[in-house]
């Protein structure tokens, strides 16, 4: 009997998990961002006890890429996400209802949730003739940002566009493609920013994002351009699983040649790791094991998150590597000894033992005796 | 006491032998396993134990042969004709010590041939190698006397006396020339030597103290057989290179206080660093010291102060020549981190040669008849 | 005193007269401090440099192959790789040895963050031999087994003459020719600058797989007009920088680094034909600061020109002695 009340307490479902997946997933949640793992119980708690957190999610000039990263999460999946994790209160491509009817829900969420919603934004801003290069619903993109980001509890800027600009904010930049954060600062709105650059992110860098919050009520660590630390913290290059070969100097030089086949560095074909800031060889992509992403499938990083890399300079031009700490088995020019080494040390006091020893026995010896001569002349 | 009568196999002799067929074993070893298994040796220290000690030493404590036997033949000193065919055979029992080391020190020891034919003047070490070629070959020449003598092969015997001035002159001719190469390898060094060592001057200072180191040596050896093979003491011989001494002791003093004053200065010299201080050392036992003693006639005149002072010089340029060879160089190879101690090996070859030279002398001795006046 | 080549080897013969019986004539009697206009080099520009060891793995793939500086013979060696974990994964060697004629090391000061700069920055330096223009180690060698070209100013090795002195290893300011001390029949290597590879129209391999032209091959003169060039050049603006070789029109497009305004190599040691450009002081890259401008083997010459005069003075005085104290002798009735 006991036996089976245990199963059915196992079975028993949170958030449409069953507990063991539920706990896997707070835990792997927790890992992804470089807390304990004990944090997942935590991060558990939060979300089955609170309300579910309040999402708007703002579109602009984007690609809807970044709506399609989520798709591709496993743990949770876009519905558990959306229907079970975070309230998700508005979103244009995922919205049932549309035109005036999507306007007025967004509105009233605004106000529901004043001060405790989440804002994502992706796409950049268009800026240039006051944004009028993107509008929903007759109002531009510009103010709906500044509109709907003055009252967040925080603004995540999902993806490169809204990070830094992105593909929209290349040369020429016919529409004055602006970063939210940019934009933001700009109007005077004070509500922080996360960036999580990559064209797409990896969804994972947004659930855990939006998990911390959620948990901690507080945003993660950030570095200076507002990106979570867990994820953008290190450059790929360290992470890659071809770095052995950079560190050895093996290189794939063509697409298909041998060094190619073989998984060597792709250095010389273009690669964008050594200055792009990212955790996808770690973190990967779509579930399905190792190898899923960009240069593990053997194309170089074209350092999509990157602010001044990707679709910045050209594919295939060699990266500039801004961030290499010489890895510790590259040889010192100077080892770091100071004076002699200690065998000439005992050689020279072995020598200077022997000599001081004969001389002195010479003197004190030689110098005494005074009547040795005259006997050897008597002889 | 008849030199006939000196027995071989005494137990001194019998350890001698021990540490020449340890040697011969560290030889074999060298040569089938090569150098990185025998010897300490490193890129950052090519030269060591061998080349500091035995060549730098052993070429350096053979320069007797020559003085003696300039000071006999060209400058006509009857006075010393007893020990010339002693200081001589000691210079070629030196020269050949010499040449076996640099053997087995070379890396392919089978082309020791090969500066002979290919020539490259700008080389440092191709003056030295024909030296020591040239030079052994005329101290074997200078030998041979008693070689004829003992062989009974007077025709032989008559015709290289009569060549023996010539040969000398040659001799002389290439000590002067060699000595001082064996400082001039060291010029191309500026950067790696300490400057307490390192000066335009060093092929003059080399020459000079290596004669000072000769005449050390003579007299030195010559009081010692007097000693154990008990002949007298030729105390007019001693006295008369102790003031020979006094001499080149004083101009080598001054070559290297002008030496010190024109390069690093006097500070240099007490920093208390390591190479200060074996260059200190080196002064003080080899140039200072001898040089005090040496300047009261006293000590000049007494055979057991002469020893003294003679083991004083002997003690004090074998320094100096470890210090240009090793120690003046360790300061550059610690900026690598590299170390250098001898390995045991380097350590029982070396102690093979000189026992080989102490066997070797003691044999010549008996057999030959190495001091000639003193039977009279 | 001073005199030329020609002039000793005549009073050498005539005073030594033993040293007309060998029959043969010196090799290399002249030490040129010219450079040759068709001097070939590297230029290293070490802020380009981002320390992938390209240069590295293919210096051992190429030189292995026949007559490459490290088979130094007909027959191809296998690359003489040096694995410093009991793994063997990668070649991994930590100084310049008989194995490794390249190396790309790294110098850190302080924390050793920011590339480049001396304060609390970091380097990385690419060493190899420097082919001199008056190289110390062909002066040094008895045997003229380290010969430089005349024409392309390669400083080369011929493994059959070489006797294993290790005195090139001694006089080499910069620690460049290496022994094989662990081999009973052992050589000395160095880098050749991929001699063997001039003949099919190919040019060293450091340089021919950096990936950045941090490394380039040229003639000696156009290295340091595009050496001081780079020195004009103002921080912060961007260069085409030539990859491979010096006149290439394969170029990466780089902000330029702020440098040491010294191209090494021009004049240490009388002038090298391995030139670098660095951000951080070459004292601190492991050149020792105790190189100065003279060229090395003019320190030796000084003395083996003396020889003859030496000869001269210890034959004639010498006699002269002799001929005087004879008869000196003879009065006192020896």
């Amino acid at each position: 009997m006991k036996d089976l009340e245990l199963v059915a307490k196992e079975e028993e479902t949170i958030c449409g998990f069953s507990r063991r997946d539920f706990l896997k997933f707070c835990s792997t949640m927790a890992v992804g961002m470089g807390l304990p793992v004990g944090m997942g119980a935590k991060i558990a708690e939060a979300v089955t006890t609170q309300k579910r957190p309040p999402v708007l999610w703002l579109s602009a000039q984007e690609c809807t890429g970044c709506t399609e990263t989520l798709l591709r999460a496993g743990h949770p999946t876009l519905d558990k996400l959306i229907l079970e994790l975070i309230s998700l209160e508005y979103h244009e491509t995922l919205l049932v209802g549309s035109g005036k009817q999507a306007e007025e829900w967004r509105v009233k969420a605004m106000k529901e949730y004043k001060g405790k919603y989440i804002l994502v934004v992706d796409g950049s801003i268009p800026i240039k003739d006051n944004g009028i290069y993107c509008k929903i619903g007759g109002k531009t993109a510009l103010s709906l940002l500044v509109e709907m980001a003055t009252d967040a509890a925080a603004v995540v800027a999902m993806g490169s566009c809204s990070s830094w600009g992105g593909l929209p904010a290349s040369d020429p930049n016919p529409t004055g493609a602006t970063a939210a954060h940019e934009v933001l600062t700009s109007k005077g709105v004070k509500t922080p920013v996360v960036n999580i650059p990559g064209c797409p992110p990896n969804p994972y860098n947004f659930l855990s994002t939006v998990l911390y919050y959620v948990t901690f009520k507080k945003l993660p660590e950030l570095d200076e351009l507002s990106r979570p630390k867990f994820a953008y913290g290190r450059i790929i290059h360290e992470n890659c699983e071809r770095r052995p070969h950079f560190d050895a100097g093996r290189f794939a030089v063509q697409f298909g040649d041998e060094g190619h086949r073989k998984g060597y560095c792709l250095f010389k074909l273009g690669c964008k790791g050594p200055e792009t800031f990212n955790n996808c060889p770690i973190q990967l992509f779509n579930d399905v094991g190792s190898g899923a992403w960009p240069v593990g499938t053997g194309h170089p990083c074209f350092g999509c998150s990157e602010k001044g890399v990707g679709f910045t300079v050209p594919l295939h031009s060699p990266a500039r590597p801004k961030y290499i700490t010489p890895p510790s088995f590259f040889t010192d020019v100077f080892p770091g000894k100071e004076g002699v080494g200690s065998g000439t040390k005992a050689l020279a006091a072995g020598v200077a033992g022997v000599a001081i020893g004969a001389a002195g026995a010479a003197v004190l010896s030689g110098l005494g005796k005074k009547d040795d001569d005259k006997k050897d002349k008597g002889e | 006491m008849n030199h006939k009568d000196i027995k071989m196999m005494t137990p001194m002799t019998m350890g001698l032998l021990l540490v020449m067929a340890a040697g011969a074993v560290v030889a074999i070893y060298r040569m089938l396993f090569g150098l990185g298994a025998a010897t300490n040796l490193s890129d950052i220290w090519p030269w060591g134990f061998w080349i500091g000690f035995d060549v730098l030493g052993g070429v350096a404590m053979a320069a007797g042969g020559f003085i003696i036997a300039g000071a006999v033949y060209l400058l006509n000193w009857n006075k010393y004709k007893p020990i010339v065919r002693a200081a001589v055979l000691n210079a070629f029992f030196g020269y050949v010590l010499a040449a076996t080391s640099i053997f087995f020190d070379i890396g392919q020891s089978f082309r020791i041939w090969h500066p002979m034919v290919m020539w490259q003047i700008n080389s440092i070490m191709f003056i030295v190698a024909i030296h020591v070629v040239l030079y052994t070959t005329t101290l074997a020449a200078e030998s041979s006397p008693m070689i004829f003598e003992r062989l009974n092969m007077s025709g032989a015997y008559r015709f290289v006396n009569k060549i023996m001035v010539p040969i000398v002159l040659f001799g002389v001719l290439l000590s002067t020339l060699h000595q001082s190469s064996l400082g001039a390898v060291y010029l191309i060094i500026p950067s790696k030597l300490s400057p307490l060592w390192y000066s335009s001057k060093l092929p003059y200072l080399f020459l000079v103290s290596a004669v000072m180191m000769g005449l050390a040596m003579v007299s030195f050896e010559t009081i010692l057989s007097a000693r154990v093979f008990k002949h007298k003491l030729p105390m007019d011989i001693l006295s008369g290179m102790a003031r020979g001494s006094l001499i080149v002791v004083g101009l080598y003093f001054i070559l290297k206080v002008w030496d010190l004053l024109s390069g690093p200065g006097i500070g240099a010299a007490f920093t208390g660093s390591f190479t200060a201080n074996m260059y200190l050392l080196e002064m003080m036992i080899g140039v200072l010291l001898p040089l005090v003693l040496l300047a009261v006639k006293d000590f000049r005149t007494r055979s057991s102060s002469i020893f003294a002072i003679n083991i004083l010089l002997i003690v004090g340029v074998l320094l100096n020549r470890m210090n240009v060879g090793i120690f003046g160089l360790a300061e550059y190879a610690g900026r690598f981190g590299v170390d250098y101690f001898p390995s045991l090996m380097e350590i029982i070859l070396t102690a093979a040669m000189i026992a080989f030279a102490f066997v070797g002398f003691k044999f010549s001795v008996k057999y030959l008849n190495l001091f000639p006046e003193t039977e009279h | 005193m001073s005199m030329n080549r020609r002039d000793f080897l005549k009073t050498a013969a005539a005073g030594g007269g033993m040293l007309l019986a060998s029959q043969a004539m010196p090799v290399n009697a002249t030490m040129s401090k010219e450079l040759s206009p068709e001097a070939v080099g590297i230029l290293y520009d070490a802020t380009l440099c981002i320390g992938c060891k390209s240069c590295m793995v293919n210096c051992k793939t190429y030189n292995s192959a026949a007559k490459g500086a490290l088979s130094l013979g007909t027959e191809a060696v296998a690359p003489t790789y040096e694995y410093s974990t009991p793994e063997k994964i990668w070649d991994d060697p930590h100084d310049l040895s008989a194995k490794t004629l390249n190396i790309i090391k790294v110098v850190k000061n302080g924390t050793g963050v920011s590339k480049d700069i001396p304060d609390n920055g970091y380097s990385f330096v690419k060493q190899h031999c420097m082919h001199c223009i008056t190289p110390a180690c062909v002066s040094a060698c008895p045997v003229a087994a380290l010969q430089k070209d005349p024409k392309n100013g390669v400083v080369y090795y011929e493994e059959n003459k070489c006797i294993g002195c290790r005195y090139c290893q001694l006089a080499c300011p910069f620690r460049i020719p290496k022994y094989e001390f662990g081999k009973a029949s052992p050589q000395v290597r160095k880098c050749q600058l991929c001699n063997h590879r001039f003949a099919e129209g190919k040019y060293s391999a450091c340089c021919e797989f950096c990936p950045t032209g941090a490394s380039i091959f040229g003639k000696v003169l156009d290295l340091r007009k595009e050496a001081q060039k780079r020195l004009t050049l103002k921080t912060g603006d961007t260069y085409d920088f030539p990859v491979q070789t010096v006149n290439s029109k394969n170029t990466s497009r780089r902000t330029v680094s702020k440098y040491i305004s010294h191209v090494y190599g021009m004049k240490e040691a009388g002038g090298t034909q391995y030139l670098l450009l660095a951000g951080l002081p070459f004292e601190m890259l492991g050149f020792d600061k105790n190189i100065k401008d003279e060229a090395l083997p003019d320190l030796t010459w000084a003395y083996v020109s003396k020889i003859p005069a030496v000869i001269a003075t210890v034959l004639i005085g010498g006699a002269a002695t002799w001929a005087i104290t004879k008869n000196r002798n003879t009065d006192k009735g020896e």
